[in-house]
């Protein structure tokens, strides 16, 4: 049915087409160019959903994995030919591919949140497309090196898109974002050359089987201590802690967050944020994971000041998407909590947070747009009683915001209810501090959404439009996704046994 | 029908669904959907406590999240006590449903409250009919939320958002400690499900430290679900929401779900004397806390709402004291009499609009069904003889009292001496005398509105006799069948003779202020004002939380606000600043000389050759 030796490159690279296509059309076209930039959303996410929907029936994901030869290095070849070598390969497993998925739906559904961008579009798109391109290739790719290329490729179309069509302070957030983004690749370069050099390779499977045998250790160009290990497992946690952010390494997202264009946020706070808990859980947990068991406590507090850190400060923004950015912080403190727990429950935890968060990012910032183009403002104190002029947006991001709290029956309170099942097995009392966040994020959503929806209308505001067919679609999507998560937590759960299975392996039961 | 018991909460599902769809189009017609299909609720749960008379208890289960080896599930049960549950739910959500067709009428947002109205009893008896913990926990949020959207259902006004930002808080704050306590047993016990649980604790494979934390815990989850002290302030400003809402969310089910959680876990509190203990104190001090402050209450459904709140704390110390019989019987009737109340006394506020006592008076005349059916209610709830709260009252204090909580005992009396007095004021003022500025046109409620009524009133009344010493113990012995718990059939008779005397001295006393006035009804504020003040101001609970718990989370963001700004910022900007000293010593070495550039070239390339030395090329 699928054609297994493109399959992979295929979805990676569908957007390419319309990048091309967009190349073709005058820049004053706006509908078509709109047009366009969404249609090129669309193959991928049919070749995701299909691959998801096979997996889910059995079929063996494995067997899509692509490779080709690329680069060779010096003149290893005659010794052994996998030495030295980069080649093309892409591969998934049921991470990856949830992953994937997350990725196509949050890029159509940003396209469509792309129709409130007001200038420029054919470049707008073209970014958007090529950092499309480079989301897909960092869940595909089978090596480092590929990894780390498609990982750049997402670094730099972010760094234009918020520049170019953010908010008033855009510059400054995205050279914010360039620079600890920077810095963040640059040591992540560090540790893939380390590795690359001692071993030989930079292809995952082979170097997780080289760290699992002691006779290959053995063979290996250079042997890698156990301190080395250390080292680099906590230059990964600072390259992805860059990412997801932990605390204190989260100021530029806060600037992305507020300045860059509502669409751009829900594939950063959706999709690129992930990145960091996806390289964590693939590489972290994947390659080292015996010092990563010894690093567990560490990971876990960590997990618990993101959680609180974020929480309280959300509590006190007056910008709602400041809000939102204190609040994506918080989260991403739950996945820090799972993969300190380390056990089955609690990684299943911070994978389930890592999409379901996806989802509620997406969808509260799709709001925020909706809310932006009407009021032009997205301060609490001057916003009130908007459920009034707009019900349904008010209905919605109350519904976003449920999600957001952890409501049984949406997906947020079966990743945090799961991570946190984790923990309290492991380290009881970090879990029981940790907790406070629950009640917290009640509190700081509440305040922030019933101040916007609830309460005396202000005036200039009595007259705006509701939300629109259009927005109302994608917002329905993704409340509907949701809510078949919380409700139906198995079909993401099931897709993700296999990789849960074979982590629980590394870690040794 | 048992087996396929799990539609029951289907059906105001249903509801919800369709009246989100198509209510805007169907307009007050959308009651017709919402009435139908809790009454069709009501009906299947009615043959289902029929057939659960008559044969054993039902579980079916599928697997719902897969973790790793662990299988969590999800399904339904059909016991004694929630075959119960499902009609008193089904039966008070169809009266109020049908009654808010009169009460709502006229309404904007008339659908979206019946959609509401909806959600939330599917939530309702989706929390009844869960067999395990976990499941337990999820449709207690939601009720919560059916609580949350309807206490604000008028959201422009800002006492309502507020009342809704705090009760949805204030039972989170108990519900982590629900989370947190079934987390715990969870990882005793390996499961969720309450059999394995239960078996666990008569295994004796759970410590019994470990038994008395999570039992309380868990307890602190019923405690702001059920308005207990310390987490009942949510409960009286909730009466924010329109009065069914108050009638069915915050009399009858939903905050009587604290009381239903303990008694489904009994087993597990049983197994620890401190848990019991603390249930039963905290229960006993709340009954009579609350009633204190009903007593000089000026608002109708505040004084109903702490007696709610005391009412509840009655039924947590018949269970602390080992009266599960006499918790979940008085659980019954007082959803029927305090529902009953609820709504006459929305039907008075619909006639009168207001909700001020001191404004109402003289409208006994005026609306001939509803005064008679709230002294019936009344009667009810003061334990007067032959009404149904006297039989479940009474078997409380009988439990209290075999149990040995002698202290605990004597101020559920007090409390019930309180409850006697404040119901009469209120019934004295708002019924009696002559009649005030607020009622000129009033008149007796629609049909809609006052059927509800008649059938509570009934219930209120007869309810009782399913459970009492003279009759038969029907209900007792059927809830406690097959376990080793049992009625108290043998119960000294002086206690009735207390309970009954003490009831009619409040009633008396309320007369003699409120009915007669030859008795000052200022002698409270008037004597003690200090009292008084302490009393009417809920002995400043609300303030004391402003003052400790808000500000103290203000402070701590305040705190991290600066070390956001300085400290995190800071750190970025000394290490920007760092980089661009670095990149100016740089640029002053480009200055255009060789010699310069050899001897950088030089240095470096012996730097180098020190390292390779040094490590050998590689670290």
């Amino acid at each position: 049915m699928m054609d297994q030796t493109y399959f992979l490159s295929l979805l990676v690279f569908s957007p390419l087409l319309g990048i091309i296509a967009l190349a073709f059309v005058p820049k004053e076209q706006e509908q078509m160019i709109k047009l366009i930039g969404f249609l090129a959303t669309l193959p991928s996410l049919f070749f995701a959903l299909l691959a998801f929907v096979q997996y889910l029936s059995g079929y063996d994901i494995n067997s899509l994995a692509e490779k080709r030869n690329w680069i060779h290095f010096g003149k290893f070849a005659f010794l052994n030919k996998n030495t030295f070598t980069v080649d093309y390969e892409l591969g998934i497993d049921g991470f990856a591919l949830v992953m994937i998925v997350l990725t196509t739906i949050l890029a159509t559904l940003a396209a469509v949140a792309s129709i409130h961008i007001k200038k420029e579009w054919k470049g707008y798109f073209m970014l958007f497309l090529l950092l499309e391109i480079g989301m897909l290739g960092v869940f595909a790719a089978e090596n480092l090196v590929l990894f780390f290329i498609f990982f750049e490729i997402t670094l730099i179309p972010m760094f234009f898109l918020i520049g170019k069509w953010g908010y008033f302070e855009k510059e400054k957030a995205a050279y914010s974002y360039l620079i600890y983004n920077g810095i963040g690749s640059a040591i992540l370069l560090l540790v893939i050359l380390i590795l690359f050099a001692r071993t030989g390779t930079s292809n995952v499977a082979l170097l997780k089987e080289i760290f699992n045998d002691p006779a290959a250790q053995a063979q290996m160009m250079a042997p890698i201590s156990e301190d080395l290990r250390y080292g680099l497992l906590i230059a990964l946690l600072v390259a992805f802690g860059v990412k997801l952010p932990i605390v204190p390494l989260h100021s530029w997202m806060l600037r992305v967050h507020v300045q860059a264009p509502p669409s751009i946020v829900m594939l950063h706070s959706g999709v690129l944020l992930k990145i960091g808990a996806f390289g964590l859980i693939r590489f972290g947990l994947g390659l080292f994971p015996e010092e990563f068991r010894d690093l567990a406590t560490f990971i876990a507090i960590l997990g618990v000041i993101n959680l609180l850190y974020g929480a309280f400060l959300a509590f006190i923004q007056n910008d709602f998407k400041m809000v939102l950015a204190y609040s994506s912080i918080s989260h991403m403190g739950i996945v820090l909590i799972g993969l300190g727990a380390l056990n089955e429950a609690g990684i299943q935890g911070a994978i389930f947070q890592v999409v379901s968060h996806g989802l509620i990012s997406a969808l509260l910032f799709f709001l925020v747009g909706v809310l932006y183009e009407r009021v032009n403002t997205t301060m609490i104190d001057k916003l009130g009683g908007l459920a009034k002029a707009m019900p349904l947006t008010a209905g919605f991001l109350l519904a976003g915001a449920m999600a957001s709290l952890g409501l049984p029956g949406m997906s947020g309170f079966v990743s945090e209810f799961t991570a946190f099942l984790g923990l309290f097995a492991a380290k009881p009392l970090i879990a029981a501090i940790g907790a406070l966040g629950i009640i917290m994020t009640a509190v700081y959503l509440l305040r922030a959404v019933l101040t916007v929806t609830y309460g005396n209308a202000n005036r200039d505001y009595a007259g705006v439009m509701d939300i629109r067919l259009v927005e109302a679609i994608p917002v329905l999507l993704l409340v509907a996704l949701i809510v078949l998560i919380g409700v139906y937590p198995n079909i993401l759960a099931e897709p993700l046994q296999a990789t849960l299975e074979m982590i629980m392996n590394g870690l040794g039961g | 029908m048992m087996e396929n018991a799990w539609i029951i909460p289907l059906f105001p599902l249903f509801s919800f669904l369709i009246l989100l769809a198509v209510g805007k189009r169907l307009k007050e017609n959308s009651a017709y959907i919402g009435i139908l299909l809790t009454f069709i609720s009501f009906v299947y749960s009615v043959m289902v406590l029929f057939e659960r008379l008559n044969a054993p208890t039902l579980k079916a289960e599928q697997v719902w999240l897969t973790i790793g080896t662990m299988e969590l599930t999800a399904g339904f049960e059909v016991n004694p006590l929630n075959s119960l549950m499902l009609v008193v739910v089904s039966l008070v959500s169809f009266l109020v449903h049908m009654y808010s067709k009169g009460y709502m009428h006229g309404d904007e947002r008339f659908p979206i409250f019946y959609a509401y109205l909806g959600l939330f009893t599917f939530a309702m008896l989706g929390l009844v009919i869960s067999p395990n913990l976990l499941q337990t926990y999820i449709f207690w949020e939601l009720v919560g939320l059916g609580s949350f959207l309807l206490i604000g259902f008028y959201f422009y006004k800002e006492e309502a958002k507020a009342a809704a930002k705090k009760a949805f808080i204030m039972t989170r704050i108990g519900d982590v400690g629900l989370l947190i306590g079934m987390i715990l047993l969870f990882w005793e016990v390996k499961s969720f499900e309450y059999a394995d649980i239960f078996a666990a604790v008569q295994a004796g494979t759970v410590s019994e430290t470990m038994i008395t934390l999570s039992a309380i815990l868990i307890f602190v989850g019923a405690v702001g679900k059920s308005g207990q002290f310390p987490l009942h302030t949510w409960l009286p400003d909730a009466m924010e929401g329109p009065t069914p809402v108050s009638a069915l969310i915050h009399a009858a089910t939903m905050v009587a779900a604290g009381v239903y959680l303990v008694a489904t876990l009994f087993p597990l509190y049983e197994a620890s004397h401190i848990a019991m203990l603390t249930v039963a104190i905290v229960g006993g001090f709340t009954a009579i806390f609350a009633a204190s402050i009903g007593l000089v209450q000026t608002d109708i459904k505040r004084v109903l709402a702490y007696s709610t709140v005391s009412q509840l704390g009655y039924m947590m110390l018949a269970l602390g004291s080992a009266g599960y019989v006499a918790g979940v019987f008085h659980l019954m009737t007082h959803a029927f009499f305090k529902a009953l109340l609820f709504l006459a006394a929305g039907s008075v506020i619909h006639a009168v609009h207001t909700q001020d006592i001191e404004k109402m008076g003289g409208i006994w005349k005026k609306m001939p069904l509803t005064a008679p059916l709230f002294l019936i209610g009344t009667l009810a709830i003061s334990g007067v003889p032959l009404f149904s709260g006297f039989f479940s009252k009474e078997e409380i204090l009988v439990a209290a009292w075999t149990r040995g909580n002698t202290v605990l005992f004597w101020l559920a009396v007090v409390a019930a001496f309180f409850t006697a007095f404040y119901m009469f004021r209120l019934f004295f003022l708002v019924f009696t005398g002559e009649a005030r500025s607020e009622v000129k046109d009033a008149h007796e409620s629609p049909f809609v509105m006052t059927l509800p009524m008649l059938v509570l009133g009934g219930l209120a009344v007869f309810a009782g006799y399913v459970n009492t010493p003279w009759f038969g113990t029907f209900l007792g012995d059927w809830l406690t069948e097959g376990t080793d718990m049992h009625v108290h059939h043998e119960a000294p008779s002086w206690i009735m003779i207390v309970a009954t005397v003490v009831s009619l001295l409040g009633i008396f006393l309320a007369w003699l202020m409120y009915g007669k006035k030859s008795l000052s009804r200022d002698w409270l504020s008037s004597r003690m004002p200090i009292s008084y003040h302490v009393l009417f101001n809920k002995y400043y609970i609300d303030e004391f939380y402003q003052l400790t718990v808000v500000y103290a989370a203000k402070a701590v963001s305040m705190l991290f606000k600066y070390i956001d700004r300085f400290i995190v910022e800071g750190a970025a900007n000394a290490v920007a600043a760092l980089t661009q000293g670095i990149g100016k010593a740089g640029a002053r070495l480009q200055n255009g000389q060789v010699q310069m550039y050899g001897a950088v070239t030089i240095i470096g390339l012996a730097a180098l050759v020190v390292i390779l030395a040094l490590t050998g090329g590689y670290l």
